[in-house]
């Protein structure tokens, strides 16, 4: 009988306390009403690069005097945050847009971290070695095929923890991008970007 | 006798004071509280003012667009307006671009932006078109999520 009574009250226990569970749901992503976050999300990656691009875009840096398309790589984006931040988070917008403005080609061949796709060196060591036998040589890249870049886009993530009041920490996320013409050193174009962000300071924000 | 001469003579200034605009060019707008007060805004007709506004739900008001196609053939917008309400106004818009058979160009800037005006001030915000495809625009504007 006892025995009973506590395997049914386990069993009340587990179904409510599962009922109590948070239900997952999608983020629209379109329309997100969601509330504001301490640490970084979407949103402000979004804004950081709308903001980032259109600056650009009305700069008119990208117009090449010759009617061409500038060749861009993407230099270092420092992470200077305390969070674990992927910085193509921001680059990935920024380029694509960039590209689809019909102005500049990006370059995978190199990059502040090497090349951002790695067959590219990948298939010149095999061009270079006993393995290139196992594949049709005029498959092969030639030497002095990859076009060097004329322009590097490169950045940094900063922030800032300040102390606003007993309870309430200020956060300020600096982003900053530059474009520096690579023969030249010459910078063609920086812009700056600040999202702020005020919060309980039991908040973590990385 | 002597009251009423010194009711007149502070009347007299309030009237004289009241006159003056806070700014003698109306590209630049000087603040409530800032500027002096005016027969019409002042400490005592400021608070009506405002319960006023709010009462009959004052807010944005766009008054104008331009578009114009900078040197390197891309649309550019700038929406004018005016904040009539007594308080800073927050709000978020997002612009999407189409091309000349109606299409939305699909862009990653097509993205909610927030935007916060002064009360009683003119703004505007700018964009400008992701190709050079774009021959117009529309905008939707949303209160900010909270």
């Amino acid at each position: 009988m006892k025995h009973t009574a506590i395997m049914i009250i386990s069993a009340i226990a587990m179904i409510v306390l599962a009922g109590c569970r948070k239900p997952t749901t999608n983020i629209d992503m379109t329309n997100d009403e969601g509330k504001p976050v301490i640490a970084l999300d979407y949103r402000d990656f979004d804004k950081a690069a709308t903001a980032m691009v259109e600056s650009l875009m009305r700069s008119g840096v990208l117009k090449k005097k010759d009617g061409s398309r500038y060749v861009v790589a993407t230099g270092r984006i420092i992470n200077d945050t305390m969070q674990r931040i992927d910085t193509d988070q921001l680059m990935a917008k920024v380029e694509q847009e960039m590209m689809n403005s019909g102005q500049v080609v990006m370059t995978s061949a190199v990059g502040g971290r090497g090349a951002t796709d790695v067959m590219i060196d990948e298939m010149r060591n095999i061009r270079d070695s006993a393995q290139a036998e196992e594949f049709a040589g005029q498959t092969l890249p030639e030497k002095g095929q990859l076009v060097a870049p004329e322009l590097s886009m490169s950045g940094k993530i900063i922030q800032r923890n300040i102390r606003y009041d007993k309870d309430t920490e200020q956060i300020e996320y600096y982003f900053q991008l530059q474009l520096t013409e690579i023969a030249s050193g010459l910078r063609f174009w920086q812009e700056e970007k600040i999202i702020g962000k005020r919060g309980d300071r039991r908040n973590v924000s990385w | 006798m002597k009251n009423t001469v010194a009711i007149c003579v502070l009347v007299a200034a309030m009237l004289a004071g009241g006159c003056g605009k806070p700014s003698a060019d109306e590209r630049v707008n000087v603040a409530s509280g800032v500027g002096s007060d005016t027969l019409m805004n002042n400490i005592i007709l400021r608070p009506v003012a405002k319960a006023f506004s709010a009462l009959i739900g004052e807010g944005i008001e766009v008054q104008q667009t331009t578009l114009r196609t900078n040197d390197e053939g891309f649309l550019e917008l700038q929406v004018s307006g005016y904040n009539r309400s007594y308080s800073i106004r927050r709000f978020d818009y997002i612009v999407e671009w189409v091309d000349k058979d109606g299409m939305v160009l699909p862009s990653k800037t097509n993205v909610w932006q927030p935007m916060s005006v002064q009360p009683k001030s003119k703004f505007s915000i700018l964009s400008i078109a992701p190709r050079a495809e774009a021959v117009d625009f529309r905008m939707n504007t949303r209160k900010q999520p909270k």
